[in-house]
């Protein structure tokens, strides 16, 4: 079983590998690679929240932190890459840390909606304080990440093929921390606050402490997918991080289905592919994602990474059935 | 300037009273934060809208006719979907997430970009003259018609049974069940007066400012805040918070900015959930 789980995880990221080499000639594939990625953060991030049982409905105010961070830490004090990337992912985390704790003490849907208030918040803060931010024209000429020397050789990361393999090494990176996170137990301290809090609480867990935790580290990660998003867009608008957007990472997490690790991953990247195959119908996307959303919610609650799991137990009882008409 | 800041503000707080009443009745009867409420909001603007174009009844006929019209969506609403997720919190915000999705998609489809307002009722036009200072009449006009609704719907709590029965399934919804109530209609009816009060404020709100498909993000956010500094079961909760967050609204763009009202507005809902986590009139 062991084996059988990790071998799964190394093919895929073999492949994930592979990937950007098969559609180098396509830089609008690779820019959808390159989303996939970073939303794939973003799901993940947003389970790590979840886990202790809080719907966070605004992460984008986290990742336009971390953008907003990278780019003018960047752009105003010119620094590399290697520094901004983490600082994006602090940064969003100081602020988390900032609300998270009056958040957290209350009751769950609470969180929820302290989450609205503050994406759109963060929102306008961005499109207002124009002196930092650019207002809502935002910032138009966002530096790449540059030329970095690896093993001597001196790449330049501007150009789609050479950002991608950053970008999915900043990904794999961010999926080991989480998954091991999950994996400890923390993380399963963290998953039982979900299944009863009062009675995690009465034996003695710090659950307003882990909630907050699960919640500075989540944005920890939204805000490095959003110094990983503005380098790849170069351009930075504060419309990309308001309620809607953090609305669809959410419907990515829960299609894909937020009990195992790998469901937000098959959830965003399914449901970043999709749209983009009829990208003719953009007008009618929003309904895509609900289609996705009430699919999941009334036939398959598990998500997506359900799927194999229903499809062997139907299997299974149709067996059953044909042994016992036999 | 002063007044009229106050003025608008307060027009704005009955409106966010209005929107607010309708989330905080689903939230204690049903169990569930009804996320849509906002596009209901902006449905019911839509529909006095286009029913003052298309016909030609007054305004006040057009927001009784958006009210019915929107509080049948509610009920039919409650009938499908959130039925079977009553008390059941995630799967319904989610489901109303959706929804929120829809009506939004739906209304940017439909509804042309270029600007409409709702034209202001003949009687409610013009302002009063005070000194220097000019009072629109149609922001004390909502003032009274916010009153007058709340006023109705405290009475019908108060004196009908279905109203009753609303109250005793907030506070214990089994024993209600106990005793013969029936917790189904009376759900229904919830969402259906929720969605007309929040049609309503649509209509008002679009004499103030012009329709948009998005407007109802706004809505949801006011009454959210508003349900959050409020607290759960407790009407003249809803109306103070409505009024504090309206007035905040109403006089800090004038002396600073709009933003900063805004962050102000959310400085007061993290301060109530540091300080009295339920709600300045909260129950629970």
């Amino acid at each position: 079983m062991k084996l059988g789980w990790n071998l799964t995880w190394f093919i895929l990221v073999i492949v994930a590998f592979l990937v950007p080499l098969i559609i180098r000639s396509n830089d609008y594939f690779l820019s959808i690679f390159i989303l996939c990625a970073i939303y794939v953060i973003l799901a993940s991030s947003l389970r790590t929240i979840a886990s202790t049982g809080q719907i966070c409905v605004g992460i984008m105010a986290f990742t336009g932190i971390g953008a907003y961070t990278s780019v003018l830490l960047m752009m105003k004090l010119h620094w590399h890459i290697w520094a901004t990337l983490p600082l994006a992912g602090l940064t969003s985390m100081a602020i988390a840390s900032i609300i998270a704790y009056p958040s957290v003490r209350v009751r769950g849907i609470y969180f929820s909606m302290v989450t609205l208030f503050f994406v759109q918040v963060i929102q306008a803060i961005l499109m207002e304080w124009k002196s930092m931010t650019g207002g809502s024209m935002g910032i138009l000429n966002v530096p790449s990440i540059g030329i970095i020397s690896i093993f001597g050789l001196n790449i330049d990361f501007g150009h789609p093929l050479p950002y991608s393999y950053f970008v999915l090494v900043i990904t794999v990176i961010s999926l080991l921390f989480l998954y091991r996170i999950d994996h400890s137990r923390l993380g399963t301290t963290m998953a039982s606050i979900e299944q009863g809090e009062l009675l995690s609480k009465s034996v003695g867990i710090n659950t307003v402490g882990l909630k907050v935790a699960s919640f500075c580290i989540g944005s920890f990660f939204a805000g490095v997918a959003g110094c990983l998003y503005a380098h790849h867009l170069r351009v930075l608008v504060p419309s990309s991080f308001g309620l809607f957007p953090s609305i669809y990472i959410l419907i990515d997490m829960v299609a894909g289905g937020r009990k195992k690790f790998i469901g937000p991953i098959i959830g965003a990247i399914i449901l970043t592919i999709i749209p983009q195959l009829f990208s003719s119908f953009a007008q009618y996307q929003p309904f895509f994602y609900v289609a996705a959303l009430y699919v999941v919610l009334y036939t398959l609650p598990g998500g997506l990474a359900d799927l194999p799991t229903l499809i062997k137990s139907r299997l299974s009882k149709m067996r059953e059935r044909r042994m016992a008409n036999n | 300037m002063f007044w009229q800041g106050l003025l608008a503000g307060f027009a704005e707080a009955w409106i966010y009273i209005l929107v607010a009443l309708g989330l905080a009745l689903c939230f204690s009867i049903m169990r569930i934060l009804q996320f849509a409420h906002g596009e209901i909001y902006m449905l019911g603007a839509y529909v006095v809208y286009y029913v003052l174009f298309g016909t030609h009844v007054n305004y006040f006929a057009a927001l009784i006719i958006s009210g019915l019209t929107l509080g049948v969506l509610g009920i039919i609403l409650e009938r499908i979907m959130f039925r079977r997720l009553r008390g059941n919190m995630e799967p319904a915000l989610l489901a109303a997430i959706g929804l929120t999705l829809i009506f939004q998609t739906i209304g940017a489809i439909l509804f042309t970009s270029y600007t409409k307002y709702i034209p202001v009722p003949g009687i409610f036009s013009g302002v009063l003259v005070l000194g220097t200072v000019k009072l629109p009449w149609i922001r004390l006009g909502i003032g009274i018609i916010g009153l007058v609704l709340v006023l109705i719907l405290i009475l019908v709590i108060r004196f009908t049974k279905a109203g009753r029965a609303m109250v005793a399934i907030s506070q214990n919804a089994e024993a209600a069940e106990l005793q013969g109530i029936n917790v189904n209609p009376i759900s229904a009816i919830t969402l259906g007066i929720a969605s007309a009060l929040a049609a309503i404020a649509g209509g008002l709100m679009g004499t103030m400012l012009p329709l948009s498909p998005y407007m109802g993000t706004f809505a949801i956010t006011k009454a959210i805040g508003v349900i959050i500094i409020a607290g759960i079961g407790s009407i003249p909760g809803v109306i103070v918070g409505g009024l504090i967050l309206g007035l905040v609204d109403g006089i800090v763009p004038l002396y600073i900015d709009p933003t900063i009202a805004d962050i102000i507005g959310f400085g007061i809902v993290i301060l109530i959930l540091l300080i009295k986590p339920e709600g300045l009139f909260g129950h629970e």
